[in-house]
């Protein structure tokens, strides 16, 4: 039988389960296990109701699940909020006092428990060896996975083993029947990443030496990878005073030439469009990553969503050449990443790299090698001309792109202007000069044209197609199996490269097929970008805004009920 | 050796004949070449305005950047490169108005680099709009009743904000201006010199008399420029007096002395090793 089992784990915020996540998924590496873990929390410090649900499989897992198997309830309301969630054999586990009546509760005291430990911050690693007991692994096994997370420090590494130690001691006293999963140690199959980890990672394969950012959920666990990162490869990092500095810092530092990140989320990004100008106009190379979250104004800080997709296509006033890349999944976010760098400095263009909540917080098991790009090195400037009096930053070449020097590395002057300039870098006004630059700069579109990647397609050939974008592949794709499970046939066109809009093979498959655009906004962006640049038009629609990721069951039900009716 | 001639283009200058600005660029390229610089080895990042139009009237690497943003784009090329020369052009409403978060914050940050602010107590290019340095009750097309807001004291601000090097330049004296730059090019962090420029087409009130009516140099006054009390009152003294000079000055370890990131040299002549980023992500799959 296959594997298939969530565990959902609810507590306040404060209460650590993010830590009781990362434990259950390092068993769940150790172990073999492929996982996917998903944070749900509320835009405070402290209380609230917070959850962490975790998908385990022995097949690579690519979206959560919406039923639970295991509900551990830790702040009193798990059970009473997600209770409508959990299968009908599923176990509870919860506090003494929160017990509900119905079968397949286990209640346990995890205060007392890790009292006796020695600490009653224990309670989390009582928890995670409850739930890896009822789940069907080895003490030893999780004795090998705490004794490493705490590593660094005796102290806490020894309460934390006899933390373990209760937690098994509990269960199997209980005599509570879990699950009876097949648990052994063994190399694992993956590394354990998130979004963030791998968008930093890819930056630092991408020779990025400057981070300069202003905090803003959920852009901000990129920079702290970052300043991980910052311990073991040459990197500085900045906390910028607001995004209208880490915009343009980053692009002072692209100017002088190193490449450097900033990360953001919607307001942020909406502060710096204007930055994003200067470097569309200065052709500096600009990449900026919007974890988007929905909005408008401060939205909901901590949720997810894709509502920002024509705003940054449009970002900052006039018009100008750029790149838009959406990542699929938490490995392509390293491939993407690594991508932005070389296209924008290829270029001489911003890129915007759009993610969103849910990509920058799931953790998962990454079974796929992450590769260091051929491409990802940042290139020498060009040689200086031999009379550098003759160089010019803005010359007028056939494919727009004009050679970028570094100020002060070469007697060559380099000179940049946020206002329009002639090909020396002087402000200019003159007509035919004005059209020359526009041109100029827009003369790079062909050529960026081609750099895109097209759309990731699955079961193309299918009658009905799912039409989608960006973070939102793993549920897609699980909904077109479930729906061809149930004899539908249906395929999906994912996009990853959103601008410029690679047109082949998109045109060909969207004027001949029915589909349905699936998007985690109100109004149906990439349809209207599509409709734009295609003419083509979708059969119907799915639109999911309420800030949670994309329900695969949502998918189902709706495509199912335009397809069938 | 440098001379002023090799910082002199043939670019069109764009300023009123008489303006204030001029003054400031005679002094920029004296100290440039006091300082032994060649074009090649200074870079000026500058905001938008008269002011932020000073490179193009210079030869030198430049960036002529945004309205109220020369200080950001600035702090992102020294974090790149800290061995770059750079010095920043902006005007007083670039520098204390829309740019004045990164004012604030620039100084905390101490990153060696020397800051000029044309401060001509009005919005010049946009027309003689009030600024945040003009004058309480001076009349503009908008202020038409007069500037109610009461005016910034930018030497007072940086002070409060722990500046180590804050002075006060004129125009209308290139020479003690141009000791006053190479000052602060020395000076290893930020420097802040807020310069006394006229505007001879819209602001009639602060004119060349008027402020060479108030002018005092602070050597005059046996001010101690390691007094922060004293400097503070000094930066506060306005109508009846006004102290030029350097106000106050005191070493201390700049950004990049204080970054542990940046101890190995600067982040532009950091090798790109691709092995080790491959070797580090292996280590996550183990
Ligand atoms: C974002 C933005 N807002 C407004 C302007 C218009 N603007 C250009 S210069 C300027 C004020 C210039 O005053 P100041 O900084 O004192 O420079 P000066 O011209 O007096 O040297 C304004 C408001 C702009 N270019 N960008
Ligand atoms: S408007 Fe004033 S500041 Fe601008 S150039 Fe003319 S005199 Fe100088
Ligand atoms: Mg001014």
């Amino acid at each position: 039988m296959a594997t298939d089992l969530t565990v959902k784990i609810g507590g306040e915020a404060g209460q650590g389960i993010q830590t009781v996540g990362d434990l259950l998924c390092r068993v769940c590496r150790q172990a073999g296990y492929f996982f996917l873990a998903i944070n749900d929390h509320e835009s405070r410090v402290r209380g609230g109701h917070n959850f962490l649900q975790l998908r385990i499989s022995d097949s690579p897992v690519l979206a959560p699940a919406s039923q639970v198997d295991l509900l551990v309830d830790l702040d009193g309301i798990t059970c009473e909020q997600h209770g409508d969630e959990l299968k009908d054999n599923g176990l509870i586990l919860c506090r003494p006092e929160q017990q509900p009546e119905r079968d397949g509760v286990l209640a346990v005291d995890f205060t007392q428990l890790a009292e006796k430990a020695g600490d009653k911050a224990t309670e989390n690693t009582v928890a995670v060896a409850v739930c890896v007991a009822l789940l069907g692994a080895g003490e030893e096994l999780c004795r090998n996975v705490v004794a490493q997370f705490f590593a660094r420090r005796d102290d806490l590494k020894e309460i934390n083993l006899k933390a373990v130690q209760a937690g098994f001691a509990c269960v199997s006293e209980s005599g509570l029947k879990g699950w009876d999963l097949a648990w052994e140690e063994q190399q694992p199959g993956g590394a354990l990443l998130n979004g963030a980890k791998t968008l930093a990672l890819g930056a630092v394969a991408a020779g990025c030496r400057v981070g300069a950012f202003y905090p803003m959920s959920p852009a901000t666990g990129i920079m702290a990878q970052l300043v991980q990162l910052a311990e073991h490869f040459p990197m500085v990092v900045e906390q910028a005073e607001d995004e209208l500095a880490a915009v343009n810092m980053v692009t002072g530092s692209n100017f002088a030439g190193c490449r450097a990140l900033t990360a953001t989320s919607g307001g942020g990004f909406a502060l710096m469009t204007e930055g994003m100008g200067l470097a569309a106009i200065t052709e500096t190379p600009l990449v900026i990553i919007n974890a988007q979250r929905p909005g408008p104004a401060t939205g909901l800080p901590t949720r997810t969503g894709q509502g920002d997709l024509l705003f940054t296509l449009h970002a900052s006033q006039d018009e100008f050449p750029r790149f838009v890349l959406a990542p699929s999944t938490v490995a392509d976010c390293f491939d993407t990443i690594q991508r932005a760098f070389h296209l924008a400095d290829t270029y001489q263009v911003p890129v915007v790299v759009l993610v969103d909540h849910y990509l920058v917080s799931t953790s998962m098991l990454v079974s796929e090698r992450l590769e260091v790009s051929p491409d990802a090195a940042p290139k020498a400037p060009p040689e200086p001309p031999d009379d550098p009096a003759t160089y010019e930053r803005f010359a007028l070449t056939e494919n727009g792109i004009s050679p970028r020097l570094f100020p002060c590395q070469s007697q060559a002057l380099v000179k940049a202007t946020g206002n329009e300039h002639t090909p020396d870098g002087h402000v200019s006004e003159g007509r035919q000069n004005r059209n020359a630059m526009v041109e100029k700069r827009l003369a790079k579109l062909p050529a960026m044209k081609k750099e895109q990647r097209p759309p990731l397609l699955y079961h193309e050939e299918a009658e009905w197609l799912l039409v989608s974008w960006g973070s939102s592949y793993g549920m897609v794709r699980e909904a077109v199996d479930i729906l061809r499970e149930q004899e539908f046939d249906i395929g999906m066109v994912h996009l990853v490269d959103m601008w410029p809009l690679p047109q082949e093979p998109l045109q060909g498959i969207l004027s001949q097929h029915k589909w349905l655009l699936v998007e985690q906004n109100a109004t149906g962006q990439l349809g209207w970008m599509l409709r734009a640049e295609l003419g083509v038009e979708p059969q119907g629609s799915i639109f999911q805004y309420d800030g949670r990721p994309l329900e695969v069951e949502r998918v189902v039900k709706q495509a199912a009920a335009r397809i069938g009716g | 050796m440098p001379t002023i001639q090799d910082y002199s283009n043939n670019f069109e200058n764009k300023w009123c004949p008489g303006c204030g600005n001029f003054g400031i660029q005679q002094a920029m390229k004296k100290a440039f070449v006091a300082q032994n610089l060649s074009p090649h080895e200074l870079l000026i990042i500058s905001g938008i305005g008269q002011a932020g139009k000073t490179p193009h009237f210079l030869e030198c690497n430049f960036m002529h950047t945004l309205h109220g943003r020369a200080l950001a784009v600035a702090s992102g090329a020294k974090l790149a490169n800290h061995e770059l020369n750079v010095v920043v052009n902006s005007g007083d409403g670039d520098c204390y108005g829309e740019g004045g978060n990164h004012f604030i914050h620039a100084i905390r940050r101490n990153l060696d680099l020397t800051l000029l602010v044309h401060n001509n107590q009005i919005y010049g290019l946009t027309k003689g709009q009030a600024s945040p340095t003009t004058e309480e009750e001076m009349i503009t097309s908008i202020q038409s009743h007069g500037v109610l807001n009461r005016p910034i004291r930018p030497l007072a601000v940086a002070l409060s904000l722990g500046a180590g090097f804050v002075a006060r330049g004129f125009s209308g004296q290139p020479k003690e201006l141009s000791q006053l730059i190479q000052a602060g090019m020395d000076y290893k962090g930020f420097s802040l010199i807020d310069i006394l420029q006229p505007c001879v087409s819209f602001n009639h009130l602060n004119t060349m008399a008027w402020y060479k009516e108030r002018i005092v140099d602070v050597t005059s006054l046996e001010h101690d420029t390691q007094d922060h009390q004293a400097a503070f009152q000094l930066a506060m003294e306005w109508d009846e007096r006004i102290p030029t000079g350097i106000l106050f000055q005191q070493d201390e370890d700049d950004f990049t002395t204080r970054n542990p990131w940046l101890q190995d040299g600067p982040m532009l002549h950091r090798k790109y090793e691709a092995e080790k980023i491959r070797d580090y992500i292996d280590g996550l799959y183990k």
